[in-house]
């Protein structure tokens, strides 16, 4: 188990993409596109603001280690190219669609129950929200949710945050896990 | 305008591969048409996001009903398709898997025996080179020693291991495609749990690593982003070659003697139906009407345990460390048909669907986080695997909507049989006690999942009842074969890869023996 065998290749820039800032194209990583403020290219600002909170409230951290960045600028390659999970979930391309109609969903869902919406939520409120997504995992369906399946818009986005939170280089850092990679990443992320 | 080679393979996956290098090896002129993107090792970045870029995503395949196949995660793009994110769990089928109709009365009967294919299964462990203890594996049908001793047992693999010891019950390591020391000039496995996100060490034995190389060495010429729509045929109802789509979405024909259908299982259903034509009405390979039928998946479900001591669960390989083969019984009193095994000690990272957080998917917030936090230090991980029967009303079928290129796309409309359901709750049942008795302080389980995607173009003696003959190739056209899982009239419970490869071995041996008369 020799540095040597693990670092033998080099890759391109694990858990870096493109992003716009001030007008240039940069490799950033989406914690970093958040912390230079990177426009995004697919998500309107209130769908920023929404899968922030959302995703900050399945993994703590998520939104600083740039959630809204990362779905936004997988959101805007090919299908084939997609880094999400929501493609395990055989969700059919464009994923986009499904991720705005989920947000929309969810806020309605949102205002329906507690007569706001999800981001003015306080965190016992938006634990009733998400209780009830959880208790879509097992089939059945949240009273007043319109839009694409509970279930399935609660585990593609805590997907997400779990992959900015946990699986970066710094998430196993975190947990005490070695990230031993046989590509090792030029920066942290 | 066309071109013309001898052999033109569609995929560049398992069977493609073997099909490439027997054939190329044989002097015969070789094309490789793949979908995806030219993989190298290189590529192989150790990340579980980044992993995602290796799984099929387009043409999209609808799902008709609520047992899901996981296509996408179970299906490849680019060169080593599938094969590149398999986890290298390699045992064999066994002899009676090939004969349950015969044998049972159950299911369907296979047009070869194990003894057909066993010197197939002793060749494909030599080339690859496969880790394992034949003795221990008490359940194995007749064969060659493993060429490398076994995988690495970590402190998951002791844990769980006692825990099937006081249940008197056996287990073996792993049979698997990973190089337990180096081995033809490949390195190593480093026991860092990055399978599934490819092996750029070479460590396991994918298409990359030893049958493309072969292929390429011998002078076949592989091209990517080629997307195959159909097989074109003459009046006589013969393949010609292929109709496909390069990079640029220039529509091209390739000229064949022999055309041999490699993709994904799913997607050579759709090339085949998508190819009908005046002597194929319904779909080429197609007389039989069985083109699509019988799709079969292996039902399985993780069991999880938290245990006091550190499990290492990060350290070892995706595929596990033990197996335990003794519900490989095909028939119990009042029971299910059909076959199960554990596989035990599977390596985790912390995200992914098959992740440490995706264990507890109901966790949430700072409770997530208090569980990761354990989780990473005290958790196992072990599978309970499940044989699937042969159904007819299981298949694959065209709908209205169009692909890119203009051509239908499909929907699998699958059901999982009683019997497969009634195995899975059987091992889950069973998997908890395991974990009990080996000292877990909680346990739970997954949801269903379905592993590998089995049948479609199933092999059989009779042009009725089956689209290929023994060798994979098509009753209707004799210039035309079928490659991979899709050929399988039983799924056994056994990881297909390895058969897979010995029946590509079988067939493309076939057809370098036979081209000249076909």
């Amino acid at each position: 188990m020799t540095s040597t065998r693990r670092t033998f290749i080099h890759g391109t820039g694990l858990g870096l993409f493109s992003y716009t800032v001030a007008g240039s194209v940069v490799l950033l990583s989406p914690r970093e596109a958040r912390a230079n403020g990177a426009a995004f290219k697919v998500l309107h600002d209130n769908e920023v603001e929404l899968i922030e909170a959302f995703g900050e409230a399945l993994a703590p951290a998520a939104r600083e280690n740039g959630i809204a960045h990362f779905v936004d600028q997988q959101l805007s390659v090919d299908a084939n190219d997609a880094l999400l999970m929501i493609r395990a979930f055989n969700v059919p391309p464009p994923y986009a669609s499904f991720y705005r109609a989920g947000l929309a969903a969810l806020n309605d869902y949102s205002i329906e129950v507690h007569d706001k919406p999800f981001v003015a939520l306080n965190d016992a409120q938006t634990s009733v929200i998400i209780d009830a997504l959880v208790a879509a995992l097992g089939g059945a369906t949240p009273a007043g949710w319109t839009g694409p399946p509970a279930a399935l818009v609660y585990l593609a986005i805590r997907s997400d945050a779990v992959d900015v939170v946990y699986g970066t280089v710094d998430g196993f850092e975190r947990l005490g896990v070695p990230y031993m990679p046989h590509i090792v990443p030029p920066e942290p992320w | 305008m066309a071109d013309r080679t001898e052999v033109v393979i569609v995929g560049a996956g398992a069977a493609g591969s073997v099909y490439a290098a027997i054939l190329a090896e044989a002097g015969r002129s070789v094309t490789v048409l793949e979908s995806g993107p030219p993989w190298q090792l290189t590529d192989l970045v150790s990340s579980q996001i980044w992993a995602r870029r290796l799984k099929w995503a387009e043409p999209h395949v609808d799902e008709a009903t609520r047992d899901s196949l996981w296509i996408n995660l179970n299906a490849g793009r680019g060169y080593g398709g599938a094969a590149l994110h398999h986890f290298g769990v390699w045992p064999r089928f066994h002899e009676d898997d090939f004969k349950e109709q015969s044998l049972y009365g159950k299911g369907l009967d296979w047009p070869i025996a194990y003894r057909d294919l066993r010197p197939y299964y002793d060749r494909v462990q030599s080339d690859i080179g496969l880790s394992g203890d034949a003795k221990a594996e008490i359940w194995r049908p007749a064969g060659d020693p493993y060429p490398l001793p076994p995988v690495r047992r970590f402190a998951q693999g002791e844990i769980l291991a006692k825990g099937f010891a006081a249940r008197d019950m056996h287990v073996a390591p792993v049979p698997m495609a990973v190089l337990t020391r180096p081995y033809k000039g490949r390195s190593a496995c480093i026991w860092d749990g990055w399978c599934e996100a490819g092996c750029p060490i070479g460590a396991l034995g994918n298409p990359l690593v030893e049958y493309i190389p072969r292929a390429v060495k011998a002078g076949a010429v592989l091209q990517p982003n080629r997307h195959v729509t159909r097989v074109l045929t003459d009046q006589r109802g013969r393949a010609t070659g292929v109709e496909y789509y390069d990079a640029r979405g220039r529509r091209r024909e390739l000229l064949a003697d022999v055309v041999v259908l490699a993709a994904f299982g799913i997607e050579n259903c759709r090339i085949l139906f998508n190819s009908a034509a005046g002597r194929h009405p319904d779909g080429l390979a197609n007389s039989s009407g069985l083109v699509g039928s019988y799709i079969m998946s292996h039902s399985s479900a993780n069991l999880f345990g938290m245990f006091d001591e550190n499990t290492q669960n990060h350290m070892g390989l995706n595929g596990g460390q033990i197996i335990n083969q003794d519900g490989f019984t095909k028939v119990r009193k009042d029971g299910p048909f059909g076959s199960r095994h554990f596989i035990a000690g599977l390596a985790v990272k912390p995200n992914n669907l098959l992740g440490i957080a995706m264990t507890r998917a109901d966790l949430y917030g700072t409770q997530l986080d208090a569980f990761m936090q354990r989780a990473t230090r005290n958790m196992t991980n072990m599978v309970t695997v499940g044989e699937d029967q042969p159904q007819r009303e299981n298949r694959v079928e065209l709908i209205g909507q169009k692909d890119a290129y203009g051509f239908p796309r499909v929907r699998v409309v699958y059901r999982t049989s009683a019997d497969s359901m009634g195995l899975l709750n059987e091992g889950i049942e069973e998997g908890k006690q395991i974990l009990a008795a080996a000292g877990a302080n909680e346990i739970w389980n997954g949801p269903k999942g379905a592993q590998h995607i089995i049948g479609g173009t199933l092999m059989g003696e009779r042009p009725k009842t089956s689209v290929t003959n023994r060798f994979s190739q098509t009753h209707d056209v004799d210039n035309l074969f079928i490659g991979g899982a899709g050929v399988f009239p039983t799924s056994s419970a056994a990881n297909p890869t390895f058969t897979l490869h010995a029946v590509a071995m079988m067939s493309a041996e076939y057809l370098r023996d036979n081209f000249a008369s076909l």
